[in-house]
């Protein structure tokens, strides 16, 4: 197998902050996965993904600004690397030949008529 | 938003305790938000909850402070405590070397006396069936005279066995000299030479099955079942059989060629720690001491065990044994003809007492076998403990007066930073230091000193290195001594004020006088106490050991096992008789020590059998020569005489016998048991048991005996005596080598106990007063170097020595006398309810204490005047120059 290097968790936290841009910060990618995948998760976890994606390479930050609603405290602020861009899209490559390399879900896609 | 409401307090608290420093910020902030987003959506208290939530969720690897990290930190911290407890530890050679060396003696002796109370509890304990197996003890109280014991008639045994259900087994043994076990003269049946050997013992093949006594060689279920069978310990097999197999072999006991004995089976050696102690275990099948002995109820002579069924209770079954007293023992008292034969049914009751109580609690209880007592065994634990409470005292004492010196380092560790608690550790750490140490000294020494212990307290203890118990054990006590000894000290010395301290307004350990001298005053308590108890320990056993006994117990040799002799018995009795040295001789079996025979019987005065209560006296055999021989007094009456014919009915009775007797005029007056008696004279009452019991009634009759000659010599110089008796031994028997011992020290050996007990208190108060000045030692040099630059300075100003000395010795001297004050009640409370023991004892007279407390005034005072007369002595411009 390929190695992607990417859990699902991680891929999911991965795109997550490549789509928050300047709002990708723990607290709105973990709100963020919530409404998007309907399942909870706490701030913590997702914290302990990105620090482990930024370790990998895939991610980096740097401290954003402080806002009132956070008691003036400072946020960190993740931005997508193009190591990570490049992962991602071969995590979806890798992903789409074992599509397409699948004949029952190919078949009866198109067999579904009869 | 509710600007109001804000995130937990407590989990803010927590989160900031476990999160990374640099991870706070970021982390704080979502987690703020997230708070205050819930906060719109949901009640406060959800989003508290789910704050804590979020918290929690926060333990994780990346985000919490790396405990590596903080590990090294206390790693260092400790490091940091150890290295300056080591170097305050060097740097005072004297002052730790006593804390040391006082802590590590108090643990010895704790320790030597902890593996003594093991030693005793440990009796007994390992019968396979050990629950079930009890001895019967019977018990009585009838006119005022109660006791207990576990002499039994010989069908005994053998009737609560049929007779109660509950008993699964019955075994019994006879241990008494009178008929034949003890000591033998024995051989291999192909040897000729007799060796001499002690241990003999008759036992049921019951009493085996009972006890199950693991088995060498032979069928533990047969091995006794046979007439003329005997079973030995391994070291007897071999000393006897080496490298063999010795069941089926057979040995001659006292040159009976005619009756040897057939080896049944070899048991292990019983151990240390069992109540029953024999070598030669003979068997009871088939052997009648006399007539119908086997069925006779009259007569008690057996020690009877039980082993009892699953779940049988052993108190109603006591109870329900009292049917054996109207079964057997009332129809034979009525055919006698005991008129309070009714009574007597109710005066007795039996007890049936676990085999694993034997050892220790049996007080009260009179059996052939020697035991230890629960009471000493607590009262060594009392002694052990306080000589560690005065180790433990020094060490508090000293850490607190020493405190003055720490005061400026505790002063400056607060002062940058650190926290009580640091310095709590920082001193409970020192302590532990010293605690490790002594334990580790005190270990060695335990090991030195166990084989002087053993033989101060008469037992074979090793040292339990091969215990996986121990050195967990030691660990955990050095931890837990070690902490409580440092507890005092470490909060003491914490609680100083930096401020004051810095400043130099110290309180120069002066605070803490009062507790440090109420300790001092306790130390010193226990110490005079432990003196005077040994003193009047001492008295006590001078007393016995001096006392007019009524016999001379000096110059007397005791030759034994002369029954082998057989024939030979009279003609060497003549012989010794023509030796220049030797002054009389009696051949006797009784003799007034422990040990030898003794036979009691009831008597009356003549007629009165049918009427009276029998006087229970005991009836010793002697010989023409016996009175004088043993040195007794003759106070009324004549001595036997071999020239009437008529004495062969005469007898001497002592005084008590008279008395209890009713005779007022006792010679020519005519007695009986089952015979009738003329009394021909009264001898003087003689001790013939322990000075711890009255003289009871004896008397005696001409008889022959042949087991030792007793020779009164008139010489004191013993060795050649006792060369040329050896020659004669060797002339009339060659095959057995010549066995004596002298009735001075037979009579003795009596008291070992009393003198055992003795011996140990004087080490204990030697112990307790060493540690105790130890630490007085250490105190005065403590004091003369605080006021060194007073007492310098008074020198200076024309003091003379005599008033420094005085000065500085009579604070400690003080606290010696109020500890004297404290002690002597407490010490005549205790020994005087110890004397309470003996029958006869001398009393406690003032000059005890008076001793005592010089004794303890001299001690200390030589203790404190070393450190008095060197800070007397000392030039005070050394002291002075520096200021």
């Amino acid at each position: 197998m390929i190695e992607t290097r990417l859990g699902e968790f991680e891929e999911v936290i991965l795109l997550l902050a490549g789509i928050l841009g300047e709002q990708a910060y723990a607290f709105k990618i973990a709100e963020e996965f919530e409404s998007q995948t309907k399942r909870s998760v706490s701030i913590g976890a997702v914290h302990s993904s990105l620090t482990r994606l930024e370790e990998k390479g895939f991610l980096k930050s740097e401290m954003g600004k402080s806002t009132a609603e956070r008691g003036g405290r400072r946020k960190r602020i993740y931005t997508i690397t193009a190591y990570g861009k490049k992962t991602l899209a071969a995590a979806r490559d890798f992903r789409q030949s074992l599509w397409d390399q699948y004949p029952g879900f190919a078949t009866s896609k198109f067999s579904f008529g009869h | 938003m509710n600007e109001k409401i804000s995130p937990p307090r407590l989990a803010e608290r927590f989160l900031t305790y476990f999160l990374r420093r640099d991870l706070a910020e970021e982390v704080r902030g979502d987690l703020a938000e997230k708070f205050y987003v819930d906060l719109v959506k949901k009640s406060p208290f959800k989003a508290k909850i789910n704050y804590w939530y979020q918290v929690v969720n926060y333990i994780r690897p990346f985000a919490i402070k790396k405990s590596t990290t903080t590990n090294i930190n206390s790693l260092d911290m400790f490091q940091s405590y150890f290295k300056i407890g080591w170097r305050s530890l060097s740097k005072q050679r004297m002052y730790s070397a006593i804390k040391i060396g006082g802590f590590a003696l108090g643990i010895a002796s704790c320790l030597l006396i902890a593996l003594f109370i093991k030693d005793e509890l440990n009796y007994d304990q390992s019968y396979p069936d050990g629950d079930r197996i009890f001895r019967v003890v019977q018990a009585y109280n009838y006119m005022g005279e109660s006791g207990k014991d576990v002499w039994f008639q010989a069908p005994f045994a053998k009737a609560v066995k049929d007779d109660y259900p509950e008993i699964e087994k019955a075994g019994r043994y006879n241990s008494s000299e009178l008929f034949g076990a003890g000591s033998k003269e024995i051989r291999r049946a192909d040897k000729i030479e007799n060796t001499y050997e002690e241990g003999f013992v008759y036992v049921d093949q019951q009493l085996l099955d009972i006890l199950r006594l693991p088995f060498v060689y032979g069928n533990p279920s047969k091995a006794l079942s046979e007439p003329h069978t005997i079973v030995i310990t391994k070291r007897k097999a071999d000393k006897y059989f080496p490298l063999e197999d010795p069941v089926g072999k057979a040995f001659i006991l006292n040159n009976d060629e005619k009756n040897p004995f057939k080896i049944g089976g070899v048991i292990e050696d019983f151990p240390a720690t069992s109540h029953l102690q024999y070598d030669f275990l003979m068997t009871m099948t088939g052997v009648e001491f006399w007539d119908h002995e086997q069925s006779d109820w009259g007569a008690t002579n057996y020690p009877t065990y039980v082993l009892l069924k699953p779940g049988a209770d052993p108190d109603q079954l006591a109870k329900k044994m009292q049917g054996v007293v109207d079964k057997y023992l009332l129809p034979m008292w009525l055919k006698n003809g005991m008129p309070n034969a009714k009574e007597m049914t109710k005066a007795g009751w039996f007890e049936l007492q676990p085999v694993k109580d034997i050892h220790l609690r049996s007080e009260g209880i009179a059996d052939p076998v020697a035991h230890g007592d629960i009471r000493f065994v607590w009262l060594f634990g009392a002694v052990a403990a306080f000589i560690l409470l005065i180790a433990m005292i020094n060490f508090i004492n000293l850490s607190t007066a020493k405190s003055a010196n720490r005061a400026k380092e505790v002063g400056l560790r607060k002062t940058v930073g650190s926290l009580r608690v640091n310095i709590i550790n920082q001193f409970l750490t020192e302590s532990l230091i010293y605690s490790f140490f002594s334990f580790v000294v005190g270990v060695f020494l335990t090991w030195l000193l166990l084989p002087y212990f053993n033989l101060l307290s008469a037992k074979s203890i090793p040292f339990p290195w091969n215990e996986w118990q121990l050195f967990p054990v030691l660990i955990i006590s050095a931890l837990v001594v070690g902490i409580l000894a440092g507890l005092y000290p470490a909060f003491y010395l914490s609680s100083f004020n930096p401020a004051a301290v810095m400043k130099g307004n110290v309180s120069r350990g002066s605070k803490s006088a009062t507790l440090r001298s109420s300790l001092v005053v306790f130390q010193f308590t226990t110490s005079v106490v432990l003196i005077i108890s040994t003193f009047v320990i001492y008295r006590q056993v001078e007393y016995i050991l001096n006392k007019k006994v009524g016999f001379d117990k000096d110059q007397v040799i005791l030759i034994q096992g002369t029954n082998t002799l057989d024939k030979k018995l009279k003609p060497f009795k003549d012989a010794l008789r023509q030796l220049s040295q030797v002054k009389t001789v009696t051949i006797s079996d009784y003799l007034p020590i422990r040990g030898t025979k003794r036979n009691g019987n009831g008597f009356w005065n003549e007629g009165k059998d049918n009427v009276d209560h029998s006087i229970g006296a005991q009836i010793w055999r002697v010989d023409y020569d016996y009175i004088k021989t043993m040195g007794m007094n003759i106070v009324d009456g004549r001595n036997f005489s071999e020239n009437m014919a008529s004495d062969s009915s005469g007898i001497i009775i002592n005084q008590t016998m008279a008395k209890k007797l009713g005779l007022i005029d006792p010679v020519g007056k005519r007695i009986q048991n089952n015979r009738v008696w003329n009394v021909v004279g009264v001898v003087e009452d003689f001790h013939f048991e322990s000075l711890r019991d009255q003289i009871g009634p004896l008397c005696f009759v001409l008889g022959n005996n042949s087991n030792i000659i007793s020779v009164k010599v008139n010489t004191s110089s013993m060795s050649s005596v006792i060369q040329s008796i050896d020659g004669l031994w060797k002339k009339f028997s060659p095959n057995q080598p010549i066995r004596f011992t002298f009735l001075n020290e037979s009579f003795a050996r009596m008291y070992d106990d009393v003198q055992r007990m003795g011996r140990i208190f004087i080490s204990a108060a030697g112990l307790a007063i060493i540690v105790a000045c130890l630490g007085l030692f250490a105190l005065s040099a403590f004091m003369a170097e605080q006021r060194s630059k007073e007492i310098s300075i008074r020198l200076v100003l024309g003091a003379s020595l005599k008033t420094i000395f005085n000065m500085l010795t009579f604070n400690f001297l003080k606290l010696v006398l109020i500890s004297i004050l404290f002690a002597i009640p407490i010490a005549w409370y205790a020994m005087h309810n110890w004397l309470q023991n003996f029958t006869y004892r001398t009393e406690i007279t003032w000059d005890v204490f008076a001793i005592a407390g010089a004794l303890s005034v001299l001690i200390a005072l030589l203790t404190i005047s070393y450190q008095s007369i060197r800070a007397a002595f000392v030039n005070p411009a050394e002291n002075l120059k520096t200021e």
